[in-house]
């Protein structure tokens, strides 16, 4: 298979470094072909446990929740929120920052991570994509249903109108985001597609029951798994892959802008672009962690979710958690730095004023907590990385809450100054949107393909000939097991 | 701006009101045939004219078709009334969507300023100031400018009421005038309890009403009363009244207690008086004030210091001692100083002295001895005659309080056979309301003539409406001589009667009518008096169309003199000092009116009720003001219900931690807690009268020797801000005197900040604003103007919690200094229409953008919400609809009751949920007046555009114009050294500048 082939090469380990390290194990046991085939399939061929359904069932009541709230919300009107003259935002586009970042990580290991050649990638990438997808449309909500007039969203969009010269504002970020949240969304959708078409093949070839294999005949497009079909897709995964790639560092560039732009102390820094990125990832890997650990510990195949996985996993949330430590200090550093004596009162109010609590937390979760992920110990302790991740995401969230709510609660004319206090249908609305991201979720591994099956197989070293084509070390490896 | 009088045939329209219902028959040919046909047209039908009847041309046919279709169609059918225009005989002047505008006087208190009142389709729709008069100018106060919102009070009486029942005004005339027929065949007696009332022909019809009734009373009384100044004046100089006071003339102001910027007897006068004595291009005045809140009054002072209300006597007297040995005179024994800070007082009383003549020292408090030891000050300092005129006395309180107390006690004595209670409410603000209501009920029949409902309309036997001032002709004398009229903006827009006419009807006369009897009045009694008109005709409407007529009576007053014996005083309040215990546990109350409900009676007015207080900041109740040291001390926080205990009860209050509060007293505002009123003002705050008290036959408001307990309740307080302290950042600039005489920079030579930003280019005109901080008193009047003005919606004291208060224009209140006695600066905020507006970068539909004449303008139609446009803004001043706030079921008054919208301006649209708004600087009245001046063929001048806030202000401390235009005095305030624009250095570059806050400081204070 040339799809083996493109990425076979770094397989190979250089002997001398073998002799130090074992060779890390992409797949757990040696599973053939068929046996990788059905492990995956398995979920959508079997009926679902009762994990799953109790998992479902709690999704969709937050979901239900969600959806009563948000009708009675665009009823009555975002009053109901906790809002108010000097907070315009709180809980609304914390929120919707939030789950822009979570949608980073699918992404970044698709697109990214294959372009750089990292094999490790093969068995997260599908569900990662997947919540990328679910994470952008919760995200998606939150702008439509923050306005004043819901009905009026359609407004932000430059289509031709009869209204006289009447155009949106290009100067707005929020235009800008308008624009980088939708191109986020189509490509990672493309890109979750594409990527499936090899196995919505495969389902089509293994399903009995009509109706769906009709539904995987549309939808592999009519894949034979020819060299020529493997080629092409080859190519257009790799052009993806570099389209995507830029997309990773524009789209929560572009969500910083919201703030980078304004001229409120605490909101107007040119730190924020790479800042928002890294946390972004941060955010999006600790999601992904924490739902690889869920599906790994509650659905039977765990042998394509490794240690090694985790172990890295852990590493790029320690990376990227550093990024993000070291953003706090710098704007800590600048706000005294540069003099600015509004900025110099926010930065003291953000410490010591009353968010504090807030602020400690956040640096709680998000600078101490990854500091333990420097022990190789913990980066493979299931339980530990599981809250780890938990509360990474939780500190992210509580960053974005931090970066909103207490550089507007502060404000150039003290007379002003307020605060805010978050209503239940502002807890009610964050819950509902995790209803919206687990129900999907939850749906997603019932009906496609979890993992990448044909990517799994490339990473295998699934036959004696294979093995022997590998390095010494390898064969070593295989051999001690 | 225009201003009309009222003409005869006019005068018909007002005396139609409501349209006849369908049941009513005139005829009993229309009963039996049904209503004529005709009669839908009282003045026939119109002819056409042109085409002649004998040659139909293809137009007039149809005209005709037209006509005739419409015409079945319409007499079919009824409209709703309320949006009807109320006349069936068009007239001349009105002109739908054409506003008219009526001079006429105020009666939201007894201070009667005139007013013009702007009338748009015949509804009363906004209050101004009538810059006729010479009295009070162009401003209005707070509770002045909301009185149009009461005319549309869905409480008010639809009707006369006898017993709790609708009745027909003959059966209640007939029963009242029965009461009175026996009252006079049994020697009983009958009062009239009332307010102050310096109407002349008011005055006039009771005495009439008095003539037929030998066993007449007629006691006024005043809530907050001022009968310890008329008593004090009494012994001191024969005459019991209250001195008109010239606070322009005074170089030097000692206050002692009394709010004369915020609520003491002429406030608008007062504040335009004091404002233009303290234009710091000039030589600005002194202001010194004692006082234990902290005031409008005291706000504003180079020097104020707390102190306790038991101490200010000993003040008075410490200052009397002070100017009476520098003047030789000798009768103030020297005994203890009762104030500790001598020195200050040396100081004080060195610039009264060296001020003589050109000096004033007034005090509010209600206390004869007190007031007389200020009137001895006055005499010896050689005020009076100069800036303390008794011979053109101001007439604008005049109740009494022994007379009020005797009438209680003659009412419990059932002495009293009729009562008719016009325009006060006892049962509510009286010291002793149980003693009242008591006595209420002895008498045989009680009758308020009270347009609303109110907790003494409550327990009469008959309630006979009077109208609303905006409904009634009327006419007041505030000042000696000077002379204001009131007329009829609409029709009575329910079934009540003028409280004259009442009157009239009950002296015997069976047609009476207040405008024939208020014109023969004039006819009679001021035509003679004035030289300028030859025809009585002409006096009349020009004094209507004017508003004011200032008619010195013929008799020339002589200068009165200080005969009274002011040593006696003195020494009657040193032996009070010296009996008073201080205990540091035991506490002072005191008791002040606030500056939007005054003594309660507007407390159904919600623009009052959620008007922010000029120094707390907090609407919708009152509060105990605790000093910060006081706070500490008990370890009391904000919103902390306490209970005060007192020799007359107790009260529980929430704790409000006041900068510049004396630290043993805690004040609290009256006008509270009213139980019986409209669903506005029912049980909002604590009713504190009754811990007044009478002592001396005068009530007192204040009172000593109370404990005050934890209860370990808390009641949110809906304060508008919460932060009172610069934080050291550029927003209000102030300069001293000296700096300023010695010339600082100026606005030409001050460096324009770079900017990376194009220049925003403008058409004909740029508008700006320019606010004078050193002017500005605080006293509000143009935030309710505004709302007013732009149907800015009322959210009530939830939303107001969750600091979603609407006002386009806020007044910020910023303290510096220590925080027992800090010094208070009062920025108005509005939005500043900056020309590199961060609003409109981040608006993603464009619905905020700056027009070609330098407006930042909200496009509502547009807008869709985002809010971005309010967390970008610098200065806050954007609001934004949370809830659809004219379709409010927990809120259905003002804009959310179909009578209240009637005081909606048309002009400007109502906002609906979701959208974005802010200061326009009122585009409607730009607007207009470029459209006035290209139907006149002429420039836009600059007294054409008043905005709403800049024509209420009393002290003119808004300026308003056309940047463009190098000679207009906006671009004239702009190149004022004293010119700033807050948080400059953002680069917003707004339109709205500032004049720096000019302090004067009192150098050996």
């Amino acid at each position: 298979m040339s799809a083996v082939r493109a990425i076979h090469g770094p397989v190979k380990i250089v002997p001398s470094e073998s002799q130090v390290l074992p060779e890390t194990r992409l797949v757990e046991g040696r599973p053939t072909l068929h046996e990788i085939t059905s492990g995956i399939a398995h979920p959508l061929e079997s009926r679902p446990g009762k994990a799953w359904w109790i998992c479902l069932a709690l999704a969709v009541a937050a979901l239900l929740n969600l959806g009563g709230m948000v009708a009675y919300l665009v009823g009555k009107g975002v009053g109901i929120w906790g809002l108010n003259n000097s907070v315009g935002w709180a809980f609304d586009i914390t929120n919707f920052v939030f789950w822009v970042g979570i949608g980073h990580a699918g992404t970044l290991i698709s697109a990214i991570l294959l372009l750089f050649r990292q094999q490790w990638r093969t068995s997260i990438n599908r569900s990662a994509e997947a919540m990328t997808i679910f994470a952008v449309m919760c995200a998606g909500m939150f702008p439509a249903i923050h306005m004043g007039r819901p009905w009026d969203a359609f407004f932000i969009f430059p289509y031709p109108n009869q209204r006289g010269p009447l155009w949106i504002n290009f100067r707005s970020p929020l235009v800008w985001d308008v624009f980088a949240i939708s191109t986020y969304l189509t490509i990672s959708l493309v890109f979750w597609y594409l990527g499936m078409i090899p196995d919505l093949a495969t389902m089509r070839d293994r399903t009995k029951d009509p109706v769906k294999k009709f539904i995987f005949r549309i939808l592999s497009l009519g894949w034979n798994g020819s060299h020529r079909t493997w080629s092409r897709y080859e190519v257009v995964s790799l052009i993806l892959a570099g389209l995507a790639t830029p997309l990773v560092l524009s789209v929560h560039s572009v969500v910083s802008m919201d703030f980078a732009t304004s001229v409120i102390p605490g909101w107007h820094t040119t730190i924020f672009p790479p800042y928002f990125v890294a946390g972004a990832i941060y955010s999006g890997f600790g999601m992904v962690l924490m739902l690889l650990i869920l599906t790994r510990q509650t659905m039977p195949p765990q042998r394509y979710t490794t240690l090694v996985h985790l172990d890295k996993m852990a590493k790029v949330t320690l990376l990227t958690g550093m990024i993000v430590s070291y953003a706090y200090m710098t704007e800590f550093f600048n706000a005294w730095y540069g003099g600015n004596l509004y900025e110099r009162y926010h930065f003291i109010n953000r410490a010591t004023g009353p968010y504090a609590w807030c602020f400690y937390f956040m640096v709680l979760c998000n600078v101490v907590t990854p500091q333990i992920l420097w022990f190789k110990k913990a980066r493979t302790n299931v339980a530990l990385l599981f809250i780890v991740s938990i509360l990474v995401n939780i500190g992210m969230w509580f960053e974005r809450f931090v970066i909103i709510v207490v550089s507007l609660h502060r404000t150039f004319l003290p007379s002003a100054c307020g605060m805010f206090y978050p209503t239940k249908y502002d807890v009610g609305i964050l819950i509902g949107s995790f209803g919206l991201f687990f129900t999907c979720f939850l749906i997603f591994i019932r009906v496609l393909p979890m993992i990448a099956m044909w990517e799994i197989k490339g990473v295998v070293a699934h036959s004696e000939h294979e093995r022997a084509l590998g390095s010494d070390a390898a064969a070593r490896a295989v051999a001690g097991d | 701006m225009k201003q009309r009088c009222r003409s005869e045939q006019e005068e018909k329209l007002v005396e139609i009101g409501e349209p006849p219902t369908s049941t009513y028959w005139k005829s009993l040919e229309e009963r039996r045939n049904g209503p004529h046909f005709t009669a839908e047209f009282p003045g026939g039908l119109p002819q056409l004219n042109g085409a002649g009847a004998g040659e139909p041309t293809r137009r007039g046919f149809l005209g005709m078709m037209d006509f005739s279709l419409a015409a079945v169609g319409l007499s079919g059918c009824r409209g709703p009334v309320q949006n009807a225009i109320p006349l069936l005989v068009g007239s001349d002047d009105i002109t739908p969507g054409v506003a008219n505008y009526y001079a006429t006087t105020c009666r939201g208190c007894a201070s009667s300023c005139s007013l013009v009142v702007k009338q748009r389709d015949g509804r009363p729709i906004k209050i101004e100031g009538n810059a006729e008069s010479t009295l009070f100018g162009n401003g209005t106060c707070a509770t002045g400018q909301a009185t149009v919102l009461s005319l549309y009070d869905d409480a008010r009486f639809r009707g006369p009421v006898w017993r709790g029942q609708p009745a027909k005004w003959d059966e209640l005339d007939q029963r009242v005038l029965d009461s009175l027929v026996e009252a006079r065949a049994g020697h009983r007696k009958v009062a009239l309890l009332s307010s102050t009332i310096n109407s002349p022909s008011t005055l006039r019809i009771i005495a009439q009403f008095s003539q037929q009734h030998p066993n007449f009373t007629h006691v006024m009384y005043d809530p907050a009363s001022y009968s310890g100044i008329r008593a004090a004046n009494a012994s001191s100089f024969g005459r019991a009244v209250i001195p008109h006071y010239a606070f322009d003339k005074a170089r030097v102001i000692v206050g002692l207690e009394a709010d004369f910027l915020g609520t003491w007897l002429s406030p608008v006068e007062f504040a335009r008086q004091y404002a233009a004595a303290r234009r710091p291009e000039g030589s600005p005045s002194l202001h010194v004030q004692f006082e234990s809140g902290l005031s409008v009054t005291g706000s504003n002072a180079d020097v104020r210091i707390p102190i306790a209300p038991s101490e200010l006597g000993a003040i008075a007297v410490a200052l009397l001692r002070r100017v009476a040995r520098k003047a030789g005179v000798t009768g103030v024994s020297e005994g203890k100083e009762f104030f500790s800070d001598a020195q200050k007082l040396d100081a004080v009383a060195d610039e009264l002295w060296k001020h003589r003549g050109e000096s004033l020292v007034v005090s509010g408090v209600n206390d004869v001895s007190i007031q007389t030891v200020v009137n001895a000050l006055n005499w010896f300092l050689g005020n009076i005659g100069k800036t303390v005129d008794l011979t053109q006395p101001s007439l604008q309180r005049t109740g009494d309080d022994s007379a009020m107390a005797e009438l209680v006690e003659a009412m419990n004595r059932g002495e009293i056979h009729t009562l008719i209670v016009y325009g006060v409410n006892p049962a509510y603000d009286y010291s002793d309301s149980q003693h009242f209501l008591e006595g209420l009920d002895k008498v045989s029949l009680s009758v308020s003539l009270s347009d609303r409902p109110d907790e003494t309309s409550s327990r009469v036997h008959a309630i006979c409406p009077d109208h609303h001032f905006l409904e009634a002709w009327g006419d007041a004398e505030p000042v000696a001589s000077v002379f204001s009229l009131a007329q009829p903006l609409i029709a009575p827009l329910f079934e009540t009667r003028a409280a004259q006419e009442t009157l009239l009807r009950w002296a015997g006369d069976p047609e009476p009518n207040y405008y024939t009897y208020i014109r023969e009045f004039w006819r009679k009694n001021l035509y003679p008096l004035q030289k300028t008109f030859d025809s009585f005709d002409a006096f009349w409407d020009r004094s209507l169309q004017d508003g004011v007529a200032v008619i010195p009576s013929g008799t020339v007053a002589h200068l009165p003199r200080l005969q009274g014996d002011w040593t006696e005083a003195a020494q009657t309040i040193l032996q009070g000092e010296e009996q008073a215990a201080r205990n540091d546990d035991r506490y002072e109350l005191h008791f002040y009116e606030s500056v939007a409900l005054r003594d309660g009676r507007h407390a159904n007015n919600p623009w009052l009720q959620e008007l922010p207080d000029p120094i707390s900041k907090v609407t919708w109740g009152n509060y105990a003001a605790v000093a910060p040291a006081l706070a500490n001390r008990l370890g009391l926080s904000e919103g902390e219900v306490v209970r005060l205990k007192t020799a007359r009860g107790q009260i529980e209050l929430p704790v409000f931690i006041q900068p510049g509060q004396h630290a043993r007293t805690i004040s609290i505002a009256v006008g509270y807690g009213r139980t019986l009123v409209g669903k506005a003002g029912r049980n909002v705050g604590v009713n504190v009268f009754p811990l007044t008290s009478m002592a001396a036959g005068l009530r007192t408001y204040s009172i000593r020797d109370v404990a005050l307990e934890k209860t370990g309740k808390t009641d949110l307080l809906a304060g508008t801000q919460s932060h009172f302290s610069m934080e050291g950042r550029p927003i209000v600039l102030e300069t001293t005197l000296k700096e300023l005489k010695q010339g600082g920079e100026t606005g030409e030579n001050k460096k324009a900040l770079p900017t990376l930003w194009a220049e925003q280019l403008h058409g004909e005109h740029s508008w700006g604003m320019s606010i004078d901080m050193n002017a500005c008193t605080g006293c509000s009047a143009c935030v309710v103007a505004c709302q007013a003005e732009n149907n800015v919606p009322v959210v009530g004291k939830d939303q107001v919690q969750r600091q979603r208060v609407m006002h386009w224009i806020r007044i910020d209140q910023y303290y510096s200094g220590p925080e027992d006695n800090p010094v208070s600066v009062h920025q108005p905020m509005m939005c500043q229409h900056c020309q590199n507006a961060p609003c409109e970068t981040v608006c993603p539909v464009l619905a905020t953008t700056t027009s070609s004449e330098g407006l930042n303008q909200q496009v509502y139609n547009r807008c869709i919400g985002t809010r971005y446009c309010a967390n970008n803004c610098p200065y806050k001043v954007r609001r934004f609809n949370w809830y659809n706030y004219t379709d409010n079921p927990d809120f259905d008054f003002n804009m959310a009751s179909p009578l209240g919208r009637m005081v909606l301006n048309p002009d400007v649209v109502v906002r609906s949920r979701g959208v974005m708004e802010k200061c326009s600087l009122c585009v409607q009245r730009i607007q207009l007046a470029k459209n006035l001046a290209l139907q006149g063929k002429r420039e836009v001048a600059e007294a054409d555009i008043q905005t709403a806030c800049q024509q209420a202000c009393p002290t003119q401390a808004i300026v308003f114009g056309d940047l463009k235009d190098p000679n207009s005095r906006v671009s004239k305030l702009r190149q004022d050294p004293r010119h700033y624009e807050v948080l400059e250095d953002l680069g917003v570059r707004p339109n709205v500048g500032y004049l720096k806050k000019v302090r004067n400081p009192m150098s050996n204070v």
